[in-house]
């Protein structure tokens, strides 16, 4: 696995960012940079090929467990803010009948 | 217990407290609410005391482990500072709020669980904890912010929600390349370590995206549209709150950031963005009807101020903290005597609420004070901080940038004092009914701006440990200026802004869809990467 790999996720996500004009596109385009990121991160821990870092007998090349142990609590912040965001899209499409991000705007009043 | 575990109790206390209320679910049981607030506020003096003793920073390494990977809570006179800040706002949103949600367990859970936090983003000394307490502020002011469930604050807080997060990513981005090239995340370890070299390296591109995060979440020039939609669609409450203080989250981050970095290359693109972040805050407020909004955008202003005042080219940065201290009183007491006039006359619209100084003597009193201390008037707390930050800069060009900054500020202000004016029509009675626990916070926020405007060489010496010069009031000079900034806004506002030309019905309708302000963002990131090469 390349970090390579991970900055073109990212840039994906952000061009979906910049061009999606639908409330769950977007969403979704912030998860998709959300788990880039993770993926960088894992990658970063793994220098070399190393094995489990778990401490027994046998086992002398471990990855470094600080990115994992991170990353833990990176997914479950990303999984709650993704789920309050659809919550809130609920709310909006009962309020205004749409999930356009223009005609949003043009409700302003 | 031992003196040397009440940073973690501060954060602990307000969360446990929150939860137990929330899970009892009890109306009874929110007094506790008040049990809690009071511990905090009596430890952190405790501990203040104790810290007094070792002059210069203490530390909490949680579980023993060695520094470069174990959690350590950090504090030093920046951060106590800070701490007492945040005490006092919580009181007076809690006074404030006290009778009309006196039952509502859900809210003060909410309300408890931010203030905890915050203490935690306040203290803590490495990247990733920080990264962590920034992201569950951003979710809890979210909840807060769309309390009320109408419609335009579900999809203020949507934007909020969505447009902060994806700028915190990019603090990840910096944290993950400054953990590749660096190996820790301690920042105390970090500030050793960091050296700086010409050029793009990885240093340098993390230093920026994490400027980027820091700089959506503090509202900087290309992207602080996501704030006033928030801080007018909320609560008034909430928004005393978010603008008093959840703003300065950002700016915290900030500083804290520039310490580890001690990169001097970027302080003059600070500088110019300040002054865009003002400027352009002050005449999106001077188009504005609504006094929430007004509010809201003068927060940017402000903010603006901040940042000038956090780049000074010879280093000191006294003067814009002094002025994030200042702002976050005067603008809590405005956003709360907005909560009570729009509660009494159920209008948002500056141009239809009329005769309130008839009407709510002591909030208008609060008011004015508060139109004082923002338009630097000798005596008031933002003529203090506002002249440290003229005396540190260098160029006449901006000094006088700051005056145009000062006359916008007046006119916008031109547009809510007029709530001051009789009504045209005299027959209308307003059946208006102040509670008394509203009007305390009023009250003692009030006093704080003035007593910062007098004794502010006593109080900043003790809190900040560094000198502050002496101001002189009954300078001829300062009044002059002063007054024609008076008169010169005055003048504008009956001669420009009264009359509403179809300009500023246009600025006023200006609005920014969600991905054009993604569009804004990465032309930001852009922009720094170019100032770099």
């Amino acid at each position: 696995m390349n970090p390579i790999l991970s900055f073109i996720i990212i840039i994906i996500g952000l061009y979906g960012m910049v061009t999606s004009e639908n409330i769950i596109k977007s969403i979704i385009c912030f998860s998709i940079i959300e788990t880039a990121l993770i993926l960088l991160f894992l990658n970063l821990g793994n220098v070399g090929l190393g094995d489990i870092p778990i401490i027994v007998e046998g086992i002398t090349n471990m990855v470094d467990p600080l990115p994992q142990a991170l990353m833990i609590t990176t997914i479950v912040i990303g999984a709650s803010t993704t789920a309050l965001a659809f919550m809130i899209s609920i709310k909006i499409f009962h309020y205004y009948g749409t999930l356009e991000w223009d005609e949003l705007l043009e409700r302003e009043g | 217990m031992k003196v040397e575990f009440i940073p973690v109790l501060l954060v602990l206390i307000p969360i446990i407290t929150g939860v137990f209320i929330y899970i009892t679910h009890h109306y009874r049981f929110n007094m506790l609410i008040f049990l809690a607030q009071g511990l905090v506020s009596g430890l952190s003096f405790r501990y203040y005391m104790y810290f007094n003793k070792f002059k210069n920073e203490l530390y909490l390494n949680l579980g023993n482990w060695s520094e470069k990977i174990s959690i350590v809570l950090k504090n030093d006179y920046l951060s106590m500072a800070f701490i007492f800040l945040t005490i006092i706002i919580w009181w007076m949103v809690i006074i404030y709020s006290w009778k009309e949600r006196k039952k509502d367990s859900k809210f003060y859970f909410f309300l408890l669980f931010l203030e905890g936090v915050f203490f935690g983003l306040l203290q803590t000394n490495d990247l990733f904890n920080l990264f962590v307490f920034i992201e569950i502020t951003t979710i809890i002011s979210t909840i807060l912010i769309l309390y009320n469930m109408t419609g335009e604050s579900v999809r203020a807080g949507l934007y909020y929600l969505l447009f902060n997060s994806v700028g915190v990513m990019f603090f990840l981005l910096g944290m993950a390349f400054i953990y590749y090239s660096e190996g820790t995340l301690n920042i105390n370890i970090l500030t050793e370590r960091i050296n700086i070299c010409q050029g793009l390296n990885l240093t340098n591109i993390s230093y920026i995206s994490i400027m980027a995060a820091v700089g959506v979440k503090s509202a900087f020039f290309p992207v602080y549209n996501w704030l006033p939609k928030a801080h007018s669609a909320a609560p008034s409450v909430i928004s005393a709150l978010l603008s008093g203080l959840l703003v300065k989250s950002g700016i915290y981050v900030f500083i804290r950031i520039n310490m580890m970095y001690g990169l001097e290359t970027f302080r003059e693109f600070f500088i110019i963005l300040g002054l865009f972040t003002a400027i352009s805050g002050g005449i999106f407020a001077v188009s504005q009807k609504d006094i929430k909004q007004i509010l809201a955008f003068s927060t940017v202003s402000q903010i603006g101020i901040i940042i000038i005042g956090l780049n000074q080219v010879d280093g000191n940065i006294t003067g814009g903290i002094i002025h994030i201290f200042s702002h976050a009183f005067f603008k809590s007491l405005l956003f709360l005597s907005a909560g009570i006039i729009i509660n009494n006359y159920k209008e948002k619209d500056t141009n239809l609420i009329r005769g309130m100084f008839h009407e709510l003597p002591l909030v208008s009193i609060g008011v004015i004070i508060g139109f004082l201390s923002i338009s630097g008037m000798p005596f008031f707390s933002g003529y203090i901080s506002k002249s440290i930050i003229k005396y540190g800069l260098k160029y006449d060009f901006l000094v006088y940038m700051m005056y145009l900054i000062d006359v916008l500020t007046i006119t916008y202000f031109m547009k809510i004092l007029q709530i001051f004016k009789e009504p045209r029509d005299l027959k209308i009675k307003y059946k208006l009914k102040v509670k008394l626990n509203s009007e305390i916070p009023i009250f003692i926020l009030g006093l704080i701006s003035i007593g910062l405007g007098i004794f502010y060489q006593p109080i900043w010496e003790l809190l900040l440990k560094t000198s502050v010069n002496k101001i002189d009031f009954f300078v001829f000079e300062e009044w002059m200026i002063y007054f024609s900034k008076l008169i010169i806004a005055y003048s504008t506002y009956k001669l420009i802004v009264e009359k509403d030309y179809n300009l500023i019905k246009k600025i006023r309708k200006t609005n920014i869809s969600f991905p054009n302000t993604n569009y804004l963002f990465i032309i930001f990131i852009t922009t720094m990467l170019i100032w770099k090469l």
